[in-house]
């Protein structure tokens, strides 16, 4: 059997290793033709009441390539807006199917299935809130009289020593004023949440950065927090608001091992 | 799903059904979601984070100077007080035990901070 014709398409290396976006329902899952990572289509590979929504694996480590990155995302959003779903974080590959089942879905199955329970019509809303530079110094200077004197002192050029001390000074304010704004607009919307997730990075201006988790009943009035929210602080605080999303920051597993 | 996505009504703030930069997907799909035990792969590349417009909140004579000339660049006749009052006085007391410890951790953790903050990748 030295000679045979050649097939008629290159063998390719078929790769059996499977990225996995997510976990949902068994019921709930569908396939996303041409959604997944490279524009392969994604499945979902089934086990019990579970199903891990998956896609051929590029070959080689996964690059995190923004169009990629927003697939999953996409991949996620489109089985949420299908059911419950609990998201992975981007990058898990599985060896193949088989190993799918037996490392992740059949020792975790209750665990996923518990969340899936728990996460059941739960949506993820983001808000961030930044002060409007201009207005919070203008704030700190009619309202301490400190700063204001240190400021008429300094125009036009003061000494290095006072225009450290005026700096801290406004660094001080600036931090309180961001610590009690954030915490109040933390309460207020936390009291509508069922959870939430606070990013703990101090990032400059920032007051908040912070997912919620909102029953669906509570999104009107969570709304409606939020417009007042906005519409009080106009011109003081800029507010970012994005949902529903799934409940990417409300996921996690026991650790084994 | 079945949930009512519109928005509010508001003039002053709409929510956007999905974020509107890749930063804010990325965070959601690279520090959030689920990960599973050690032994499964979690393989990435490729990924570059540059921190860009978020400047970690860290004291130092830098930030003090900047702050001291924005403060006397400061046109105090544009800036009139829009509502304030609303966040104050009335939460003033016992916020989350959390959020409280924000400001004091925050020096130590800047500079780790750095390192972890995804704020803007590289794609292609």
């Amino acid at each position: 059997m030295a000679l045979q014709t050649p097939p008629t398409r290159a063998p390719r290396e078929l790769s059996t290793a499977l990225y996995c976006y997510g976990v949902t329902s068994a019921d709930a899952a569908a396939s996303q033709p041409n959604a997944g990572l490279a524009g392969v289509s994604v499945e979902p590979v089934c086990f019990r009441k579970l199903a891990a929504l998956t896609s051929a694996a590029p070959p080689g480590k996964v690059r995190a390539r923004r169009a990629d990155l927003l697939r999953h995302f996409d991949v996620l959003a489109a089985a949420f807006e299908r059911g419950t779903v609990v998201p992975l974080r981007f990058g898990i590959v599985f060896d193949d199917e088989a190993s799918l089942v037996r490392d992740f879905l059949e020792p975790r199955h209750d665990e996923l299935a518990g969340m899936l329970r728990k996460l059941r019509d739960r949506v993820e809303l983001r808000v961030t809130a930044h002060y409007r530079e201009q207005a919070i110094l203008a704030e700190i200077v009619r309202e301490s009289p400190r700063v204001a004197r240190l400021r008429e002192q300094t125009q036009g050029g003061g000494s290095p020593p006072l225009l450290m001390e005026l700096g801290e000074l406004v660094s001080a304010e600036l931090q309180a004023r961001t610590a009690r704004d954030g915490r109040a607009i933390l309460q207020r919307l936390g009291a509508l949440a069922e959870a939430y997730d606070l990013s703990e990075e101090q990032i400059e201006h920032q007051l908040l950065r912070a997912s919620f988790l909102v029953e669906p009943t509570r999104l009107k009035a969570f709304d409606e927090a939020m417009e007042e929210l906005a519409a009080a602080q106009a011109g003081r605080i800029d507010f970012s608001y994005v949902g529903p999303l799934p409940p990417h920051s409300f996921v996690s597993l026991e650790e084994r091992r | 799903m079945a949930i009512a996505t519109q928005g509010t009504a508001s003039n002053y703030l709409q929510r956007a059904p999905s974020p509107s930069g890749l930063a804010d997907v990325v965070e959601l799909i690279l520090d959030k979601g689920l990960v599973i035990d050690a032994y499964i792969r979690i393989s990435v590349i490729g990924i570059e984070l540059i921190t860009i417009d978020a400047r970690i909140v860290i004291a130092s004579v830098d930030t003090y100077l900047r702050f001291a000339e924005a403060v006397n660049r400061l046109d105090l006749t544009q800036t009139e007080a829009a509502g304030l009052a609303e966040l104050r006085g009335d939460n003033g007391g016992g916020g989350g035990g959390k959020a409280k410890g924000m400001m004091e951790g925050a020096k130590d953790k800047a500079s780790d901070a750095k390192k972890g903050l995804k704020e803007r990748v590289k794609g292609d």
